[in-house]
């Protein structure tokens, strides 16, 4: 069992979540990947964004038709869509078939208990409306979000 | 099991019977149950407190009321999906439906009548037999015309729909505690939000 990224989008086309596990960090330089994640990231929201509305559109009018995952040659993107507009997505290897039960936990079980219902933590991560449509930079920063979300996927990286 | 979940409510939400058989099985097995009189008193002492805190100025105690709950609505979305699974209502009467049978169900163990539709099935009101929010409540003399005791569940009910792109007005337009008929809720949709695109898509 291979896991190799999840990320989170919001309703704003922002990626206010990244975790790669694959990337190491280049030492000589100092510097994380961060910045290559954040490219990754746009590329990532594109690609689901067309595939969801080309296949919303071949569904027919009115229909509900939310993509769930998507194979390539090395990798399978698993994606949980909510009525809210946010997006969970895991990058895996192509043994895993379906992730939707480990997306619905992320969600459910960690989003929902350490970010939405912490009062102290956003819940709109765009503070203004030049930080909308993809131009936002603000991530989930809760200390247990991050650490649930390690101690839940770490296990299934390798 | 949260898999099966989301197979379970795509094929229920368009039915009433399972909607309500749905609902019952998450009232149940989904929700951690507080004491009715903790959640009673606990609101009772907030509007109370505003009403000191707002010099007894009830328009202002109303307004409040409706912010906190928006504040509370768009959380309480987060948890309502993830607990549901539902997708988005094909229609504002499916939505009417969810918010009844299912919403107030899970959170306060209530299912409003829904009725009094527009003629152009954009505004209905919700009934709302039981108040698990009011009981105890008697109102004094000098709020009985001006406060909406409940109006948190306005905000509430804006704040989840704004999340979900509906734009919508929620009012009261009569409450026992004033000495009406009965407690009905007003929920006017103004327009489907369009979804956000990135820049430079459109």
């Amino acid at each position: 069992m291979a896991i190799y990224s999840f990320w989170i989008f919001d309703r704003h086309c922002n990626c206010i979540f990244d975790r790669e596990w694959t990337l190491k960090s280049n030492q000589s330089s100092g510097t994380t990947n961060s910045k290559q994640n954040e490219d990754t990231a746009k590329l990532l929201y594109g690609m689901i964004f067309s595939l969801r509305s080309i296949s919303q559109k071949l569904s027919g009018e009115g229909s509900h038709n939310e993509i769930r995952t998507i194979s390539t040659g090395k990798y399978r993107a698993h994606i949980l869509c909510t009525a809210s507009g946010l997006w969970f997505v895991l990058l895996s290897d192509l043994k895993q078939e379906d992730l939707s039960h480990v997306l619905r936990y992320l969600y459910s079980e960690i989003y929902v208990k350490t970010v939405v219902h912490n009062w102290f933590s956003p819940v709109d991560f765009a503070e203004s409306d030049s930080e909308k449509r993809g131009q936002g930079v603000r991530k989930i920063r809760n200390r247990s979000f991050l650490a649930n979300v390690e101690r839940f996927l770490g296990p299934m990286v390798n | 099991m949260s898999a099966n979940s989301a197979n379970i409510s795509a094929s229920s939400a368009g039915s009433k019977k399972s909607l309500k058989t749905f609902s019952d099985d998450i009232w149940k097995n989904k929700t951690a149950k507080i004491n009715a009189e903790l959640f009673t008193l606990t609101y009772g002492s907030i509007v109370s407190q505003l009403c000191t805190d707002f010099e007894r100025d009830f328009k202002k105690v109303n307004s409040h009321l409706s912010a906190m709950g928006y504040n509370i609505g768009v959380r309480l979305i987060e948890d309502f999906l993830a607990r549901t699974a539902l997708p988005r209502c094909d229609s504002f009467t499916q939505t009417s439906e969810v918010i009844s049978k299912c919403a107030f169900k899970i959170f306060l163990n209530v299912t409003p009548q829904v009725g009094n539709w527009s003629s152009s099935k954009d505004t209905f009101s919700l009934f709302l037999d039981e108040n698990p929010l009011s009981d105890f409540v008697e109102l004094p003399m000098d709020a009985v015309k001006e406060l909406w005791y409940s109006n948190i569940l306005c905000g509430v009910l804006k704040g989840a729909l704004e999340m979900v792109q509906m734009d919508c007005d929620v009012w009261f337009v009569s409450d026992v505690l004033r000495g009406d008929q009965n407690t009905e809720m007003r929920v006017k949709l103004n327009r489907i939000m369009k979804e956000e695109i990135p820049a430079g898509e459109d």
